[in-house]
């Protein structure tokens, strides 16, 4: 009898499974497989409790496998290193900027971070139109720049596309007006970098740098080049290229005077940590290796300056 | 918010006017004083000039702000691709027939003409050479039409833009092959163009 009924029923059950099916094609377009995490990571956890931890990536906009793969490997560090939010170096979307490509390129691949409520500030890279900042996922307040505090530690995140007189005036402003003990500078283009292909930006340098000097800038990270690289510090900061996590330049480091480290054979990210007066960093492959690590403390800066 | 900078704008206007002292470029318009009348500082009132076509421009975009929905921090990036084309829309429609040299004004070319080559000339050659190679070639620009999103903004030289007159956030340099381009920021359009500034690299 229940036979007979479940066989009545077989062809409407499969024309509904068939019909939901179609709908659910539709409704969701195909998208990129999760990624599958390396089964390791060599991310090592904070050596402090209760210190400022974030997140460094750069270049991530494209939307490719090795974006997905860095995000994957990003969220497995996060297990063991718990850092509270990221910094993005600019070039946050690659290409086209239609609303698919906010998804394609950002929501998707960082998808566990942003369900795991790891907050975004990001900056703005030559590939990117200003209007991201009205993306509250970006965390840009609605500025192309802006600056943040977490506990004694004062972000920058700067606009180094477009460093006009007004947002020269509002960095020293800022600058001046912070009694932070760490200072902490993030934007696209380097000052000083051995990649082959850009380099340097030293017009940048001259305009920004002396302001970093008088005010007592700890750290500056930048991107553009898609590599890692730690420099030896120049006029007492230290800086940093991050701008491999998703684009890779293979091989375009030029060991130079400049580099203390540097990775460019594959994709890469950074964590950090700012515990009391020493800074700890870890740079990792897209595979999780640690490819470079290490700690700054921080250095009494001129009177005035913080 | 927005009046502020302006004022802040038209105050920096009225400062860069009266303070302003440069070496008379090549072909630059001279206003001397023919029939008795006072001489004007050539310079100055090509300044002027130039501000004062930037505020009419301004006074349209705020026109058209005032037509599109206003944009405030969002989630939904459809909402930011649809504002960024409705002012489009609304600032095309506004200067319908706008042409070359609306706001560039002709008798500033010879000026900006002047202040980008020199800072070119100055730069090393690696640097000039690097600067010339980043920007983007081949690329079709006309006035009031929308910057293509697929082709990145390249970096304006920080110490070059110390050198040009100061714009109104609404508005930004840039540079796009051998042009100067004026650039909507809000609206991502092409403002006006000065062409043939940016040197060519000698083979």
């Amino acid at each position: 009898m229940k036979n007979d009924r479940v066989m009545r029923l077989a062809p409407a059950l499969v024309m509904l499974a068939v019909a939901t099916a179609v709908a659910a094609m539709r409704a969701d377009p195909p998208q990129r497989p999760t990624p599958q995490m390396s089964a390791v990571t060599d991310t090592r956890p904070p050596g402090g409790t209760g210190s400022v931890t974030f997140l460094v990536l750069g270049d991530t906009g494209t939307g490719d496998r090795a974006q997905f793969e860095v995000a994957a490997q990003a969220w497995k560090s996060r297990q063991v290193f718990p850092y509270e939010f990221a910094i993005m170096l600019g070039d946050n979307l690659y290409g086209s900027e239609r609303p698919q490509d906010y998804a394609n390129k950002f929501e998707r691949p960082f998808q566990p971070l942003l369900d795991a409520g790891v907050q975004f500030h990001a900056s703005l890279g030559n590939h990117d139109d200003p209007n991201q900042r009205y993306y509250k996922p970006f965390g840009m307040g609605g500025q192309r720049y802006y600056t943040f505090k977490k506990q004694d530690v004062r972000f920058f995140a700067l606009d180094s596309n477009y460093m006009d007189r007004d947002q020269q005036a509002w960095l020293e402003r800022v600058l001046r007006e912070s009694n932070d003990k760490w200072k902490v500078a993030y934007f696209h283009h380097p000052l000083y970098s051995s990649g082959g292909r850009h380099g340097s930006e030293v017009d940048l340098r001259e305009t920004i740098e002396p302001l970093f000097i008088k005010y007592g800038m700890n750290v500056v990270f930048a991107g553009h080049e898609h590599f890692y690289e730690r420099l030896k510090p120049q006029k007492g900061i230290h800086y940093f290229t991050a701008g491999g996590s998703a684009k890779l330049r293979s091989g375009d480091i030029r060991i130079g005077p400049l580099t203390a480290k540097g990775y460019d054979s594959e994709q890469s990210y950074m964590v950090v940590e700012i515990d009391g007066d020493v800074m700890r960093f870890q740079a990792l492959s897209r595979r999780g290796k640690v490819v470079d690590s290490g700690e700054i403390t921080r250095q009494a800066k001129p009177a005035g300056s913080s | 918010m927005r009046n502020l900078k302006s004022a802040a704008f038209v105050l920096s206007c009225a400062v860069l006017v009266g303070g302003c002292e440069r070496e008379e470029p090549a072909g630059a318009a001279v206003a001397g004083a023919p029939g008795g009348q006072p001489s004007v500082n050539a310079h100055g009132a090509a300044t002027l000039e130039f501000q004062n076509r930037i505020k009419a421009y301004l006074e349209i975009h705020h026109q058209a702000e005032g037509q599109v929905p206003n944009l405030k921090r969002t989630d939904d990036p459809q909402e930011i691709s649809d504002r960024e084309a409705l002012l489009a829309k609304a600032i095309q429609t506004l200067r319908a027939g706008a042409t070359i040299g609306e706001v560039f004004a002709p008798e500033y070319q010879p000026y900006f003409i002047k202040i980008v080559q020199d800072d070119f000339a100055a730069r090393p050659a690696a640097d000039r050479k690097a600067i010339i190679n980043e920007l983007p070639k081949n690329m079709e620009v006309d006035v009031n039409t929308v910057y293509p999103t697929t082709i990145a903004l390249a970096t304006f030289p920080a110490g070059l833009l110390r050198k040009l007159p100061n714009l109104p956030p609404e508005l930004e340099y840039r540079l796009v092959g051998r042009s100067l381009i004026l650039r909507d920021v809000k609206a991502n359009l092409i403002v006006d163009i000065l062409r043939d500034v940016v040197p060519t690299i000698p083979s």
